[in-house]
């Protein structure tokens, strides 16, 4: 561990808290995931100690849940919503409007625009679809221009 | 937004400005409220953009010209029975005052004085069934944990939402989250459990955020913590976040996932109630059946129980959407039938083409066909026609949809969220895909056919859990109620 240089990141002052506490890997997971955006290698040894896991069975844990990376992705994450309700309106056409107009396919990152464009199986907005979730906000009736519209103004 | 905007309008202290939270008409919504001199109404702001408001009285004059309403007053709530869901809308969900002001938290006083026995016995007596998606009897599986002697117990709320077309456990998440934290209360007392878990899956941001706040307010009320309402009954809740997964929601794969493993089913038995998270008894119960207990053990006991017969028993909160006009939750009796719910409350399809499939109860659900709409939405009659009321959704298609594509998603979505403990979920679904693919090229493929029957059959009789065993569910519908959509005979 590189300890004592600025700017290092130590992964084990993240997991700390989720040590003692029963099933505390998940937990465990998802902080170091929001604090550098994804699971880094040095996190993962890190994990196998701290859990008394060996290194193979926290990357079969990790690989196991959609969620959990383990290469850094865009700083915007679309995800679009795929599941039955979304698709009686029209989520597959949204799909290719979108990636045609951001350049980008599924599970892709462009890296000059910063966005990684995700499917999801429903954002709970079902009722006025088809819904896509930019960061944490959920957007209903979706358009290709109310999603440009929106990660417009979350630039600004 | 909207919220934004007008509370900057805001100068007076006379006016006052609450997020109350969604009444579940997302048509309408956002829905903004005027509450003057004790009268109440409000008007639709959908899609509508108010940053050229200078003043709030501009906003006043605006909302004027909308010509506010009662939503109370409107048929789509008018005609529902909202027990469970009585408070959404209503007010500030995270007031607790407001809560105690409409009955809340008088049922957990009441489980503490009529004790454990007596409080499992009234939520026996309700005729409650899991409305998570089995329908199992609540107060037998309550009994069963009650009965075991082992001093350690837990209690897991199973938040995990997957099905597509569902949201009424977000709904009580957002909008009255101190009923599940009640409801989980009072069975936790009932069945001896001092932790419980919330399994709630990541794609629910915005409820995580107000779980976490109800539950520290529930704590400083001295509503969760130790010596409960100054009883020696102790019961603490910790939030737990799924990552993505599915078959999570699969009560077995949750506990290995709150356990901190991979999400694979396992084998029953041991039942939860036995042998559950680690190693503990354990009582697994859906948000919404939590959320109800409440109402069980108040004067809307009869009310609720006195509805409907056999396991179709109380209220049930339907959850209607895609391709309709009015969208939203509909807590009502379940034997109404599927014309009422979609003409009625739905008030048809959205892009007014004629109605052609109708899924419900999520991804292992099955498709009527528009000619199915006297279908009552019973337990009893869904299970007749080899579906299911499930987690309640129901999906509305109009006649654009491709039935054999939806055939096609059922397998692929098997394919994605299979644990892969099983053959032929993990391997069959990537066949069925396949063959269904090739059915779309050739419809009177005789040959395809057999192989596909052979592999629903398959699945059916050697899948461990329902994600494999009732895939075919969907599948077999469109084959039987669409002809020659999939396969021509
Ligand atoms: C593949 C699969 C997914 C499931 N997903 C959920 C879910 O998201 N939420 C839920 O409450 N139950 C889900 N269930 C049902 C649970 O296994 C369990 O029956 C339920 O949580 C019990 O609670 P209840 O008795 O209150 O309904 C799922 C079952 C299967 C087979
Ligand atoms: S049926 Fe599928 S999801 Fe269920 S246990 Fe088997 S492999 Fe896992
Ligand atoms: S199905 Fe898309 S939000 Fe629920």
């Amino acid at each position: 561990m590189s300890s004592g240089q600025s700017n290092t990141f130590e992964p084990l002052t993240l997991i700390e808290p989720f040590i003692e506490k029963k099933g505390g890997l998940m937990p465990a997971l998802h902080a170091l995931q929001e604090h550098l955006g994804y699971i880094s290698k040095e996190s993962i040894a890190e994990l196998a100690t701290a859990f008394n896991y060996s290194q193979a069975e926290i990357i079969d844990v990790i690989t196991f849940y959609d969620d959990f990376r383990t290469k850094p992705i865009g700083k915007n994450i679309i995800r679009i919503c795929l599941a039955e309700a979304c698709q009686s309106q029209n989520c597959k056409k949204l799909l290719k409007d979108i990636s045609s107009q951001l350049n980008l396919t599924l599970d892709e990152t462009n890296h000059d625009s910063g966005i990684t464009l995700k499917e999801v199986f429903c954002l709970g907005n079902c009722a006025i679809g088809p819904s896509v979730m930019i960061n944490e906000t959920v957007i209903g009736e979706a358009t290709t221009e109310k999603i440009i519209n929106h990660l417009e103004e979350d630039d600004a | 937004m909207l919220h934004k905007t007008i509370s900057n309008l805001i100068k007076e202290e006379s006016v006052k400005i609450i997020r109350n939270g969604s009444w579940g008409a997302y048509w309408l919504e956002p829905f903004i409220e005027i509450e003057k001199d004790g009268v109440r109404t409000g008007a639709s702001y959908r899609n509508i953009d108010l940053t050229h408001l200078k003043t709030i009285e501009d906003f006043f004059l605006d909302f004027e010209k909308k010509n506010p309403f009662d939503i109370n007053e409107i048929d789509f709530i008018k005609n529902q029975n909202r027990i469970v869901f009585s408070r959404i809308g209503q007010q500030d969900p995270l007031d607790i005052n407001y809560y105690r002001a409409t009955k809340g938290y008088e049922s957990l006083i009441t489980a503490l004085e009529i004790g454990h026995q007596e409080t499992i016995d009234r939520i026996k007596s309700s005729g409650l069934t899991g409305r998570g998606g089995a329908a199992f009897p609540t107060g037998i599986k309550m009994q069963t944990v009650f009965d075991q002697d082992v001093s350690t117990k837990y209690l897991a709320c199973n938040a995990d939402e997957g099905d597509g077309g569902t949201f009424s456990d977000r709904l009580i998440m957002e909008s009255d989250p101190f009923s599940l934290i009640e409801g989980m209360t009072i069975a936790a007392y009932a069945v001896g459990a001092s932790k419980g878990y919330i399994y709630l899956r990541s794609e629910y941001p915005l409820a995580k955020d107000f779980l976490s706040d109800a539950i520290d307010i529930a704590l400083k009320n001295n509503y969760l913590g130790e010596n409960i309402q100054n009883t020696d009954f102790n019961f603490e809740i910790e939030l737990r976040i799924g990552a993505g997964s599915y078959v999570c929601g699969e009560e077995t794969a949750m506990m290995e996932s709150i356990e901190g493993r991979r999400g694979l089913v396992r084998s029953k038995p041991p039942l939860p109630a036995i042998n559950g998270l680690f190693g503990k008894p354990t009582l697994i119960n859906n948000v919404v059946t939590l959320a109800t207990i409440p109402a069980l053990l108040s004067d809307q006991h009869s009310e609720f129980s006195e509805i409907g017969s056999n396991k179709s028993v109380g209220t049930m909160p339907f959850q209607l959407s895609g391709n309709i006009k009015n969208g939203g939750l509909i807590e009502t009796r379940f034997d109404i039938t599927l014309k009422e719910m979609i003409e009625n409350y739905g008030s048809g399809t959205k892009s007014d083409k004629p109605l052609h499939a109708i899924q419900i109860g999520g991804p292992l659900g099955i498709y009527l066909s528009s000619n199915m709409l006297n279908t009552s939405l019973t337990i009893e009659s869904l299970e007749e026609l080899k579906g299911s009321v499930g987690h309640g959704g129901i999906i509305v298609f109009d006649d654009s949809v491709d039935m054999s594509e939806q055939a096609k998603f059922a397998m692929e979505f098997c394919v994605k969220e299979s644990c892969g403990k099983c053959t032929p979920c993990r391997i069959g679904s990537v066949r069925g895909v396949e063959i269904i693919e090739r059915l779309q090229k050739n419809k009177a493929s005789k040959e395809d056919a057999i192989l596909l029957e052979d592999l629903c059959e398959t699945l059916e009789s050697t899948s461990l859990c329902a994600m494999g065993g009732m895939t075919p569910n969907p599948i077999h519908s469109i084959i039987n109620y669409f002809p020659n959509e999939l396969i021509e005979k």
